[in-house]
């Protein structure tokens, strides 16, 4: 279980002209949960999409499962077997719930292969089908948003505030279905619900001002209140 | 019952304008005068839904303003031409495109991506200096000359160059495709990926290229020994196909490196309308042509015009009697097509895989790529798309307005005015704007010929002839001011 799926290694990633990463560096281990936290503007977002190919680091590495991924663009990176799940979900609103799910597939039947398990974890999907994506509720859109990084074989989920803006009850859905696919894949999350994530991950890295600052064992931050308030407190 | 008024009331407020708008039409006009002035609405929108189609997905789906779209309509309508009247043109030239594009997918076959980066510039070079050898001295102009028979339009007599220098021509345009190839490969992807190293494909080209070489002068014959009918659908695919390939490859190599700026990718395609009409006439001349009606419209005679729409299919006369007006069965032909390609296009984008990826990827491409699709492929696909699409609207209106270097220009801007009225980027709002317009357009022109006699007025009133013109742009603004993302937008 300690093999490291995502290596990144001091990247520096620019959106224009301005330096938004400067230096992140984390491992994610295979099988496991790892939270990315820190304050709003931190660079959280950047760092998974640099990861994703969306915003290429200028320097620094990636490498999955030893293999270098940076440069790439973002659909092979894709095809490596990462899913992205990004913040406000972005599912295709015109598009029905299943061909939102449909366009995930990478080889033919990939969807009938994980449908069952898809709806067990999201049953409200089942139900809405075949309605466009953008008249499902925000919370079934994010469940929508986690099932289509579901349909292929994903090695490593990045998912990105997955509880934005959810009412509590629905979180604990989502918390209940991360926790579920945890048992077969490894996911990087983005999550500023600090309680969801210390339910949730293993190991935890903070960023601050485009730097990974410090990292450890969840359970070992969950007692660390002078790092929370420095780190993650409001304001 | 309320709020469902509320929510449709944009459909409420057109529905009852365009009822309003029949009643008086139906007062002003007796009905044949009518349904000819429909069916010439028609035809025009159908001519326009071709260009604006392509316009409005290219749009939609990369953001990008294709100012030379019409100048493809035009391309196409020449490229249909000339296969339909004088295909010696397309045959002294198809051998030299199949060699070069041999030449550069053998390159991918052959151990170049290792040589060093250092290579490449060189390697661009020499690949010029081949290319303008094997084409110096060839003249495009002379081939394309055509003479005004009683039959039409045919091939002047003119000498082409011997098989033999011609197939040293080709030769020399596959090892110049070989070598820019070359340099294309050096340090780039493909070096990563050894993809599609199948020689079938390079050798099948050049095989076939080296087969039309020497056949050119026999297979002249034998195409305008074909029926016209025959020669029409052939014009019809040439044209697109040709207007496709055009377009797939300004996409890929004019278009493409410039997504980050997407100023300079208008710029590009507004250059590309006046470097396209000037080669148009530099290789047919400034002058315009008039493509003969195929044997399907062209019957006169004692039983014509046809009674009605299945008569036609019989006797093939050059009118269709509607109400008791003859009215042109070529346009009627137009209408079709323009409804065939509306539903075959909405069939692809609904039905299938590739439908699915544009449709999400004018919502989110950056999406569509995080899911592991290859969106600049789309791209690419979808401007050959577009583009085939214009060029086939071109070939189909070549018969019906004639051929010239400007034909593009009016659709290029009516098409705009289109695709704005329908909302940028719907489907669906090209259709209808096409439509608008070409209704509109045709309503102008009646009330130019005819004026406007409301029951208050002594006398009718006149229009300048600009009136039917500046119709659609009346239109435009009154569709903007109600709803400033088009009839069919996403608010943005």
């Amino acid at each position: 279980m300690s093999d490291v799926l995502l290596e990144v290694d001091a990247i520096h990633t620019f959106i224009g002209q301005f330096h938004i990463l400067e230096g992140v560096s984390l491992k994610v281990r295979a099988g496991s949960i790892t939270a990315l936290l820190g304050r709003n503007g931190a660079g959280k977002t950047t760092t998974l999409r640099s990861i994703m190919g969306l915003n290429p680091p200028r320097s620094g590495s990636i490498r999955l499962a030893g293999e270098p991924i940076n440069g790439r663009p973002a659909y092979e990176i894709a095809q490596l077997g990462v899913g992205y799940v990004p913040e406000h979900r972005a599912i295709f609103r015109d598009l029905t719930v299943e061909e939102n799910l449909r366009l995930a597939e990478r080889k033919r039947g990939d969807l009938a292969k994980r449908s069952d398990f898809i709806m067990a974890l999201f049953p409200d999907l089942k139900r809405f089908y075949r309605h466009p994506g953008g008249k499902l509720s925000g919370g079934q859109q994010q469940m929508l948003a986690i099932a289509r990084a579901l349909v292929a074989d994903n090695r490593l989920l990045l998912i990105d505030e997955p509880s934005e803006g959810l009412a509590p009850i629905i979180v604990e859905q989502i918390v209940a279905a991360l926790r579920q696919m945890a048992a077969e894949t490894t996911i990087l999350l983005v999550e500023q619900n600090f309680a969801m994530a210390a339910q949730l991950a293993d190991e935890y890295y903070i960023l601050d001002d485009g730097r990974s600052v410090q990292h450890g064992r969840m359970a070992d931050l969950v007692h660390d209140h002078a790092t929370i308030d420095k780190y993650l407190g409001a304001g | 019952m309320i709020e469902w008024i509320q929510r449709r009331r944009g459909l409420i407020a057109g529905i009852v304008a365009a009822i309003l708008f029949a009643v008086w039409a139906s007062s002003q006009y007796e009905p044949r005068v009518l349904a000819s002035i429909l069916l010439s609405g028609l035809t025009l929108g159908a001519l326009y839904f071709l260009v604006t189609s392509g316009l409005s997905l290219i749009f939609g789906l990369m953001d990008v303003l294709n100012f030379a779209h019409g100048t493809l309509f035009m391309i196409g309508a020449y490229i249909g031409f000339t296969l339909y009247a004088n295909p010696r043109l397309l045959l002294n030239t198809l051998p030299f495109v199949l060699a070069f594009v041999a030449g550069w997918l053998l390159a991918r076959w052959l151990p170049f991506s290792s040589l060093p980066a250092g290579h490449r510039r060189p390697l661009w070079v020499v690949a010029v200096l081949v290319g303008v050898f094997a084409v110096w001295g060839f003249e495009l102009a002379p081939l394309a000359t055509t003479a005004l028979s009683s039959g039409g339009r045919v091939p002047t007599e003119q000498a082409q160059a011997p098989v033999g220098i011609f197939i040293a021509r080709t030769l020399g345009l596959a090892i110049t495709g070989l070598i820019a190839g070359a340099a294309f490969v050096i340090g780039s992807e493909h070096a990563r990926r050894p993809a599609n190293r199948d020689l079938a494909w390079p050798l099948g080209l050049l095989a076939l290229a080296l087969i039309i070489a020497p056949l050119r002068l026999s297979a002249e014959g034998w195409i305008l020994a074909l029926d016209s009918n025959t020669r029409f659908l052939l014009a019809l695919v040439a044209g697109a196909g040709g207007g496709a390939a055009l377009g797939g490859l300004m996409e890929w190599s004019l278009i493409r490196p410039l997504y980050s700026r997407p100023i300079y990718q208008v710029l590009v395609t507004l250059g590309l309308v006046f470097v396209g009409t000037e080669l148009v006439k530099g290789i047919w001349g400034p002058g315009g042509y008039f493509m003969e009606l195929p044997a399907w419209f062209s019957r006169r005679g004692p039983s014509c015009p046809s009674p009605n729409l299945i008569a036609w299919l019989q006797d093939n006369c050059a009118s269709i009697d509607v109400l008791g007006r003859p009215f042109p069965s070529y346009r009627i032909f137009i209408i079709a097509l323009g409804i065939a390609m509306f539903i075959g296009i909405a069939v692809l984008l609904r039905y299938t895989r590739l439908g699915m990826i544009i449709r999400a990827g004018v919502q989110d491409g950056e999406m569509v790529q995080a899911l592991g699709i290859n969106v600049r492929r789309v791209f690419t696909l979808v401007f050959a798309l577009g583009a085939g699409l214009a060029a086939l609207g071109g070939v189909a209106a070549a018969p019906f307005l004639g051929i010239s270097p400007g034909l593009g220009q009016e659709f290029q801007l009516q098409a705009f005015i289109a695709v704005v009225i329908g909302g940028m980027g719907s489907f669906t709002g090209a259709a209808m704007g096409a439509l608008l317009v070409g209704l509109a357009r045709a309503f102008g022109d009646q009330m130019v010929l005819t004026g406007i006699q409301l029951p208050w007025m002594s006398e009718a009133m006149t229009f300048s002839p600009s009136i039917a013109r500046a119709s659609t742009v009346l239109i435009m603004a009154l569709v903007l001011l109600l709803r400033p993302a088009g009839l069919f937008g996403k608010k943005e």
